[in-house]
């Protein structure tokens, strides 16, 4: 089934004097359950596909069609991790997890129930009573996806997550994502810059093209799970990935 | 504060105060020009024991507190409006610039006039006087937000009021810090000097009682109160939510 569609999206960005197409025609669909990365050369407009799929920002043509229906604005079932993980510093870990329960204006003890889940699931029941600035990166990712994960959302829009990550806390986290995704089931759009992340995560990877960009092909991915980075079967993938993305780097430069 | 700061300080301070009294024990001024710090310590205690010292000071910070919370309210609501509707910026905004280069000091006659030499009309100068610095500020902290908690927050559902209350003015508070500092220094200067012009109770009341009855020692005495006191609110309670907020909001 279908969960979510994009059809023709485009987006011009003013730049001075002319205008800037980032996007010249996005299309892609996606089935309830997938888990999608989306690789492309940085500045093709990832992060701006994402922002437009979660409502956040309006194409200039084209639609988003979800459940069979077309939105334009942002919605509980349509929800971002962002790059830096945009945490609300004055607040503490449990109550950025349930910001989004209080402002759906759900009372203290139903929030935080399903807070508590949520909380374990991503291991940081010891540091609820945390403020943010005494995490480390990756327990504030964790952080920014069990607050993503209350909203219970149908899709999942995760933005280059795990980019400021160490290696050996994203090798953890790459293997979480997965359970955490045979887990809840959720339909997850994930962009990395990483080919390695895309084949470890994705049950498909889109790849962009440089700008104005467009879906430039898409791989599926049918390897057993969990995977591991560091696994040689996903050595062609990472390879045939590769040989799309290079030249579109090459043209953005 | 370290132990060799601390022990510099006070040495300094000693060395004041027994210079002060060399000076004043000296024949250059006649005492009743250039007292010595024990004729103002005994000022001091005087107007501490007939209670007109605390009675002064009760009555100064009382009107701070009211002017300074009208000047916090009223700015954060002005800086917010600013902030989010462009066409206010561009009106009331250029008047508030205007506005806060006036000095409170010169809201004085006009207060008089139209509230006569009452409480109202000194917490009025002192309430305009601190007022803009935080819409000022309210609104360039709101300006400065990091987009991506406005976008994190619209994500997850907030909008209008509670937008602002749960995100805006937290994530701006850093900036709103700075502003009520401000405020309160623009608050404390405002409250005296209209004190002083209304004749009206309070620490500038009492300034001018001792120059009228030529008691350069009260006027010392008073002087030193409303330094001490404007030290200690810096240094305590602005130092310490400032540590706060900065250490939280992962400013440092
Ligand atoms: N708000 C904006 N105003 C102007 N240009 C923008 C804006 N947002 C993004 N862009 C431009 O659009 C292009 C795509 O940006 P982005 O979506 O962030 O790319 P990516 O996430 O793939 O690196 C970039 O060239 C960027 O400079
Ligand atoms: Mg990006």
């Amino acid at each position: 089934m279908t969960k979510l569609e994009t059809k023709g999206i485009v987006k011009f960005f003013k730049h001075d004097s002319h205008n800037l197409m980032a996007l010249g025609g996005v299309d892609l669909e996606v089935e309830d359950g997938d888990f999608v990365c989306l690789v492309g050369p940085s500045g093709c407009g990832k992060s701006t596909f994402l922002r437009i799929i979660a409502g956040l920002e309006k194409p200039d043509e084209g639609e988003v069609i979800f459940d069979g229906k077309p939105v334009t604005t942002t919605g509980p079932e349509r929800i971002m991790v962002f790059q830096e993980g945009a945490l609300f510093p004055w607040l503490k870990v449990q109550d950025n997890v349930e910001f989004g329960l209080k402002m759906a204006g759900i009372p203290k003890e139903k929030r935080s129930q399903i807070s508590k889940r949520y909380l374990d699931m991503m291991q940081l029941t010891k540091f609820a009573d945390s403020f943010t600035f005494q995490l480390s990166t990756g327990m504030k990712q964790r952080v920014a996806i069990a607050r993503a994960l209350v909203m219970d959302p149908d899709v999942l829009l995760m933005d280059e997550p795990f980019a400021a990550l160490d290696a050996q806390t994203r090798d953890l986290l790459l293997v979480e994502m997965q359970l955490i995704w045979e887990k809840t089931k959720k339909t997850i759009l994930f962009v990395t810059h990483n080919v390695a992340e895309a084949a470890v995560l994705g049950t498909k990877v889109a790849v962009f093209s440089n700008r104005p960009s467009k879906i430039k092909k898409q791989i599926p991915v049918n390897f057993k799970r969990p995977r591991l980075a560091e696994d040689e079967n996903l050595t062609g993938l990472q390879q045939e990935i590769l040989a799309e993305l290079r030249p579109e780097v090459k043209k953005s430069q | 504060m370290n132990k060799i700061t601390l022990a510099k300080k006070i040495a300094f301070y000693i060395i004041l105060v027994i210079l002060w009294q060399t000076i004043s024990m000296s024949d250059i001024w006649p005492n009743n020009i250039f007292p010595s710090p024990y004729e103002v310590g005994e000022d001091l205690a005087y107007m501490a024991s007939d209670g007109s010292l605390f009675f002064g000071i009760g009555t100064t910070i009382l009107r701070l507190i009211v002017g300074l919370a009208i000047a916090i309210a009223g700015g954060i609501v002005l800086g917010v409006l600013m902030a989010r509707i462009e066409t206010i910026n561009q009106t009331i905004g250029s008047l508030v610039l205007g506005l806060q280069s006036i000095p409170s000091i010169a809201w004085v006659p006009l207060a008089i006039l139209w509230f006569g030499l009452t409480d109202t009309g000194i917490i009025f100068v002192t309430a305009i006087g601190a007022m803009f610095a935080v819409t000022i500020n309210t609104y360039t902290g709101i300006k400065n937000i990091d987009p991506h908690y406005v976008e994190a927050a619209r994500n997850m559902g907030a909008k209008g009021t509670q937008l602002i209350t749960s995100v805006l003015l937290p994530a701006a508070f850093p900036y709103m810090i700075s502003g009520f500092k401000q405020g309160w220094a623009f608050a404390w200067r405002g409250v005296i000097g209209a004190e002083l012009l209304f004749s009206f109770l309070g620490l500038g009341f009492l300034l001018n009682v001792g120059r009228q009855l030529n008691d350069v020692s009260q006027v010392i005495a008073i002087m030193l109160v409303i330094m001490l006191i404007g030290m200690a609110v810096d240094g305590f309670i602005f130092k310490k939510i400032e540590n706060k907020v900065m250490s939280r909001w992962g400013l440092r």
